[in-house]
């Protein structure tokens, strides 16, 4: 009970009041009222008259209970068991003002005695603890708010005081561990909640800053409950000081296990899907309504030759290709868009700034948003060059597997055709020698027979020689350099060349290997030369140019002659024919240019022609520089 | 019995042309035979032939494949020449393509002239066969 004035004047004004007495409890500091049994006010300080704001009102002789409109009827029972002899209860009791303001006192009540130690009445005194009181409400109002707040946002709170060593846990704290709510945990035992290794390192750690050095921490760790459930908790928490000193450490603990665990699987998914998309052998990408890839998966990355999606992100297909296949692909992208209608497996021709082509099958999905409209498509591209390549090499080969047909075929009329000619031939002049009698004209058949049979010989070799050409398809190919080896040509027929005056202007790339069989280039070379010659214009001499260029994958040997020159269109396809010549000459075999097709096609290559009657001919040569 | 008045054999291979020649000769169906080594040479000698009014060939023996000009061509221009007699024109070769055997057939729907295709070796019997439709026609 504090020690009030009231218990010092108590002895001193037992007894009838006096007129010096009444002086003196006019003075009184604190509001102060004396009053009867019948609760009728006898004396008042002077502060009781201001502080409850009577003004000039006579209070004296009125009853308390008249005076207060309302008094709580715990003050009417203090009261009432104050003149029974006890003292020294208090209450607070509420008070409105003139000005209709809440104001808060706490009575004090003791006993009146008289002289006689006979309860005569009660001495009560006020002071106003509205402050007190509102603050308090105050405070109250503010825990509730803390407690709702921290129980429906699941953050709890907890303070160590370094003094006494104790923890103190909000109810939150102890519900996100699981423990009872009379649960008190030592600093230790809170530290061992969390999960061995390193949540429990990481915040025995911070708390040692904290202590030590006064950093605050804030800490996603894993936490074991009581109960055994493994969760996830934010801890935070920072140093507390009193005028410098440290005094203890505050902090707040929130479960976030759910968000945890959504945010791994959000986060596995994202894995899962990343990994499905950039594992898939197809381009795959997202473009948002103006194009603009915002999603890319390696095999994009891949073909477009950058190692990260950051390179492509953000860019549209003007920024990756040339304009027309840029034009191409945005209209594809808006006609999606616009009809929100899929293209499944267009073929597309890309060609990427590297100038590399890639035919693609491709299919572009609109990705319809929250609006229904599109908010960008999803392209898959497949890349078929190869299936487009094998298609178009099998077609080759399919190509050349009928041409070697019909070569065969041709071929095998030839050696008919030869072989019979020469058979007849023996046969009718046979026929003519059994029954003629003159022997000059016998003579004369045998001459044609001995003619005939050595026909036939040179028509076998010439047919063996075309053979082995197309046998020895396999034959090794070896880089040879062109310009020497014409050169040497060139050597082994200056007699020749000479008695034609026929000049040779070799403008071979002196640094070019063609790959080739030397033998037949040797036979090809000297094929062409001593043709050029043969079929010289009389009106000139013969001027040879050799040329090389590179072409695809042909090394190209151009042979221009200004000769006679060849009706292409007459002669065309029987250029190279087998026993066909062209001009009246007597030379002309009809083999050479035979056999060197059939040289250069077995090494893989073939010949063009054009020419020009009166003005000469250009062969071209492709040798293959492939395989 | 009359004799053909000209037999024209357009072949490069002098022995077909001996042969041919020594067989017509021992018929002695002709009064004359003329020979040419390819179509070339056999097309300008007819043309002249029919410039200067002469008397065209009336048995032909062709050869397919020649030089220059072969059997093929020759009836290209040949068949385009001015001539209303029939000529019988005989395709000898060694050819056994199916090819020239087309062929054979398309020229010989394109022509009022009578064209036939022999294999060699030509015999003794086969050209008195067409010696004797030849006089007889």
């Amino acid at each position: 009970m504090p020690y009030t004035l009231v218990g010092n004047f108590n002895i001193m004004l037992r007894g009838t009041p006096t007129t010096a007495a009444n002086y003196l409890i006019k003075q009184l500091p604190k509001a102060t009222a004396f009053i009867n049994s019948k609760f009728e006010v006898v004396h008042v300080s002077d502060r009781w008259i201001t502080d409850f704001d009577f003004g000039k009102r006579n209070v004296l002789g009125k009853s308390i209970f008249d005076l207060f409109d309302s008094v709580s009827d715990d003050l009417k029972e203090l009261l009432e068991s104050c003149l029974m002899g006890s003292g020294g209860e208090t209450g607070v009791e509420r008070f409105v003002d003139r000005s209709k303001k809440e104001r808060w006192f706490e009575w004090t009540n003791i006993p009146w005695f008289d002289d006689k130690e006979n309860i005569i009445g009660i001495i009560i005194q006020a002071e106003e603890v509205t402050a007190r009181i509102l603050q308090s409400e105050k405070l109250k109002k503010l825990e509730l708010l803390l407690q709702n707040k921290s129980e429906v946002a699941g953050i709890g709170s907890w303070e160590y005081d370094t003094f006494t060593q104790q923890l103190h846990w909000c109810p939150t704290i102890r519900k996100i561990k699981g423990v009872a709510d009379d649960y008190i945990p030592t600093a230790e035992e809170a530290i061992n909640f969390y999960k061995e290794g390193y949540s429990r390192n990481t915040i025995a750690m911070a708390v040692e800053n904290a202590k030590n050095n006064g950093t605050p921490w804030h800490e996603k760790l894993e936490m074991i409950t009581a109960d055994g459930r493994e969760i996830w908790v934010i801890a935070a928490g920072k140093p507390l000081y009193r005028d410098g000193q440290y005094i203890g450490l505050l902090g707040t603990l929130q479960e976030i296990t759910e968000h945890v665990n959504s945010e791994n699987k959000i986060k596995e998914s994202e894995t899962l899907l990343r990994t499905v998309i950039d594992n898939l052998p197809l381009n795959l990408y997202i473009k948002d309504r103006d194009s603009r890839k915002t999603l890319v998966n390696r095999a994009e990355c891949e073909y477009l030759g950058v190692s990260s999606p950051e390179e492509i992100l953000g860019k549209d297909d003007y920024d990756l290709y040339d304009k027309e296949i840029a034009d191409i692909s945005r209209q594809e992208d808006l006609s999606v868009m616009r009809s929100l209608t899929p293209i499944y497996s267009r073929e597309t021709l890309n060609v990427t700034s590297d100038g590399s082509a890639t035919t693609f099958l491709t299919s572009k999905i609109p990705l319809i948003g929250k609006d229904g409209r599109a908010s960008g498509l999803m392209g898959i591209s497949l890349d078929i060059s190869n299936l487009k390549r094998q298609e178009s090499e099998l077609r080759n080969l399919i190509n050349v597997t009928s041409l070697q047909n019909k070569k065969l075929v041709n071929f095998a009329h030839i050696v008919s055709h030869n072989l019979r000619s020469h058979t007849a031939n023996f046969s009718m002049l046979l026929d003519f020698l059994k029954d003629e009698k003159d022997e000059a004209e016998k003579e004369n058949i045998l001459k044609m027979l001995t003619a005939a049979s050595n026909n036939l010989l040179e028509t076998l070799e010439n047919l063996n020689e075309v053979v082995t050409i197309n046998t020895n398809v396999n034959l090794d190919k070896k880089p040879v350099r062109l310009y020497e080896r014409a050169h040497t040509i060139v050597e082994s027929l200056s007699g020749f060349l000479q008695n034609a005056d026929a000049k040779i202007d070799n403008r071979i790339c002196p640094d070019l290997d063609v790959k080739v069989v030397p033998a037949y280039l040797d036979s090809i070379l000297m094929n062409f030369i001593t043709n050029a010659v043969k079929y010289k214009d009389p009106s000139r001499p013969p001027q040879i140019t050799l040329t090389t260029e590179k072409k695809d994958n042909y090394i190209v040997l151009g042979i221009a002659d200004n000769g006679l020159g060849i009706d292409l269109e007459r002669y065309g396809e029987k250029l190279f024919g087998m026993y066909k010549t062209f001009h009246e000459n007597d030379e002309a075999r009809g083999i050479g240019l035979y056999i060197t097709k059939n040289q250069v096609e077995a090494m893989g290559g073939f010949i063009t022609t054009s020419s020009e009657v009166g003005k000469g001919t250009t062969f071209k040569i492709h040798f293959n520089d492939k395989d | 019995m009359t004799k053909i008045n000209t037999v024209s054999i357009i072949d490069d291979d002098p022995i077909t042309i001996f042969g041919i020649t020594k067989m017509l000769n021992a018929l002695e169906c002709c009064e004359s035979i003329e020979t040419y080594m390819n179509g070339e040479q056999a097309i300008q000698a007819i043309r002249e032939q029919l410039d200067t009014q002469q008397a065209v060939p009336e048995v032909i023996f062709l050869d397919i494949n020649m030089p220059i000009m072969d059997g093929w061509q020759f009836l290209d221009q040949f068949i385009e020449l001015n001539i209303s007699r029939t000529i019988r024109i005989n395709i000898v070769t060694s050819s056994i393509d199916p090819v020239d055997r087309q062929n054979w057939k398309d020229y010989r729907s394109r022509t009022h002239h009578l064209i036939e295709f022999r294999n060699k070796p030509i015999t003794r019997d086969e050209i008195a066969l067409i010696t004797e439709a030849v006089k007889q026609s």
